[in-house]
């Protein structure tokens, strides 16, 4: 409790710094609205296009682009310290700081960095959402709006899970590692679409390595009223539970390499 | 048993050399950053720890602070392994890091220790009682309200300093403090030093390139350079081994045509007058003095002092750092 107090406080600080520079922060988070918007208008594009594909409706499509833009965007907005900023700690030395405080590390970083500006990004996702829901004809019942809670939260655990691994590359090397940008930003292009229009080597990436699949489009199909790949509809409770699984483990990992921290000279 | 103990500490780096042509990997070379290091420090005590840069100060900082671990050796502060015990060993430390700040850029500095009372625990009524004693003790009052960006260097070092003591340290570490800062500022701070080292019986240990905090604050001073303690003792006691070279500048009322001097004794004649430096180990001054006395009248004589600077780099080079 007293950790999530504090998490609050440093985000409300952080909030305060940004809005010193009050019209660099709105240029920016208009940026980031023309910016997500694109991608908004590359699926209405689609849409208009193909009217379905594979199966899917074009409010099928809204609804999964959506849950993908709300999960990434909050992830950003909230774990902006690992996302964003944790090579810049590093390498400023401001992770030395943390350190001989009497809190843990992952909660100083977590509370070390926010970025507002993505708001704009979530509103999008947001009116995805209700678009696609209303376009999907979706009947919305307790059960459900509870499946999409869950969803979008374990995927965000799941988004910080994977920019985790970034994040102990950097602690060895320093510098940050591009090649995991393909799992973070290359798995929130791909799995804004149904997983199922992918080749089976996609797939299989995207369930077992960085399961996307699991957190997302298992709920998702499960509330648009589809069949979830041939699994049993009690799955679509479970699965998505593994992006809390890939938190967990890299929490661990990350713990074990802050034992190896080297830090850099003063 | 001391509050700090370190048995044979030891660190080494591994550092990845230039590409080489011909070779796909690069060779790694290990520098031994620390080599068995010894020392104990008792409650209370203020200690200078010097050394070139490079020498493994910051090193044995970081590892004493918990930031590091170390590869060898022990070491305990307080009974507590840092390292193993990170978080309940760091409640009691307080570090300052010349270079780097710990407070927040673009805030208020109120606001900063608001969230450091969170950090640490603090309960309100001693956090306020602190920060009154801190805050005038350190002239802070009247920057309260001001974001950290726009102070002075050394109204942030004042800053830095006071969130560091909020949660009243039992030790505290600092890392070059007066670097970058002017007369005024250096010597608020050593006196600042002074009065919570007196006030609460606080450790502390700085390391530092200027002597002037050494001799105005440490009692105790410790020599490092390449990873080794090469001395630990009274400043007196070190800056009198290293006192080879002395200075004197003398004038006479018309040019001095007897002055014999025994060899070892530079002499430099200057339009000023004549600028001479001796081991005052070979040639006690008294004996100088009589000689130069013997050439001619003198009209004007200047003794300079000791010149730290000068005989730690003496001491330096004579360890071959």
């Amino acid at each position: 409790m007293n950790t999530l107090k504090l998490y609050i406080k440093s985000i409300g600080i952080l909030l305060k710094s940004h809005l010193q520079y009050p019209s660099s922060f709105f240029m920016q988070t208009l940026a980031q609205l023309v910016m997500e918007g694109g991608e908004m208008m590359v699926v209405i594009l689609i849409v208009d296009r193909f009217e379905s594909l594979k199966g899917w409706s074009g409010g099928n499509l809204y609804f999964f682009f959506g849950i993908m833009s709300v999960s990434f965007y909050l992830t950003e907005m909230f774990g902006r310290g690992i996302t964003g900023d944790f090579p810049s700690m590093i390498r400023t030395g401001r992770l030395d700081t943390f350190l001989v405080r009497p809190r843990g590390v992952l909660t100083q970083v977590l509370c070390g960095g926010t970025d507002p500006r993505r708001i704009t990004c979530i509103a999008v996702g947001v009116a995805a959402l209700i678009m696609g829901s209303n376009f999907s004809n979706i009947v919305w019942n307790p059960l459900k709006v509870l499946v999409l809670v869950e969803s979008i939260a374990m995927s965000c655990l799941l988004i910080l899970g994977l920019f985790m691994i970034e994040a102990i590359f950097c602690i060895f090397s320093v510098k940050s590692v591009e090649l995991v940008n393909a799992i973070t930003y290359g798995g929130r292009s791909a799995c804004q679409y149904p997983i199922d229009i992918y080749p089976l080597p996609l797939r299989a990436l995207f369930t077992v390595i960085a399961p996307f699949a699991l957190t997302m489009h298992v709920p998702a199909s499960w509330i648009l009223d589809k069949p979830l790949y041939g699994w049993p509809s009690w799955t679509a409770f479970v699965t998505p539970l593994s992006g809390a699984l890939v938190f967990a483990v890299m929490t661990v990992l990350f713990h074990l390499g802050i034992r190896h921290y080297r830090s850099t000279g003063s | 048993m001391s509050y700090i103990e370190v048995n044979n500490l030891k660190k080494n780096f591994i550092v990845k050399k230039k590409h080489e042509k011909g070779k796909i990997l690069r060779e790694k070379e290990i520098v031994n950053a620390l080599k068995e290091v010894s020392f104990s420090v008792d409650k209370g005590e203020l200690v200078g720890y010097i050394g070139p840069n490079g020498a493994g100060k910051s090193t044995t900082v970081k590892i004493l602070s918990g930031i590091l671990t170390p590869d060898g050796g022990e070491v305990t502060v307080g009974g507590i392994v840092p390292w193993k015990e990170r978080k309940r060993h760091v409640k009691n430390i307080g570090v300052v890091f010349g270079q780097r700040s710990q407070l927040w850029w673009d805030v208020p500095i109120i606001d900063s220790y608001s969230l450091l009372r969170d950090i640490y625990r603090i309960p309100q009524g001693d956090y306020e009682s602190r920060l009154k004693e801190l805050t005038s003790a350190l002239l802070l009052e009247e920057l309260m309200r001001t974001p950290l960006r726009l102070l002075s260097l050394g109204q942030r070092m004042r800053a830095e300093l006071c969130g560091s003591l909020l949660h009243r340290p039992q030790l505290l570490f600092l890392d070059e403090p007066t670097i970058g800062l002017d007369a005024v500022s250096k010597l608020a701070l050593r006196d600042f030093l002074k009065w919570e080292n007196d006030e609460y019986g606080t450790t502390i240990m700085l390391t530092t390139h200027d002597m002037e905090d050494i001799e105005a604050l440490c009692s105790r001073v410790m020599v490092l350079g390449h990873g080794k303690k090469l001395f630990d003792g009274k400043l007196q006691d070190l800056l009198e081994r290293y006192d080879t070279v002395r200075n004197v500048k003398i004038k006479y009322d018309q040019t001095a045509t007897n002055l014999r001097l025994p060899e070892g004794v530079n002499c430099n004649q200057t339009e000023d007058g004549i600028e001479l430096s001796y081991n005052p180990a070979e040639l006690p001054t008294s004996k100088l003095l009589a000689l130069l006395q013997e050439a001619g009248n003198i009209s004007e004589l200047t003794l300079q002092p000791q010149n730290t600077d000068h005989m730690i780099a003496a001491m330096y080079k004579e360890l071959d750092l």
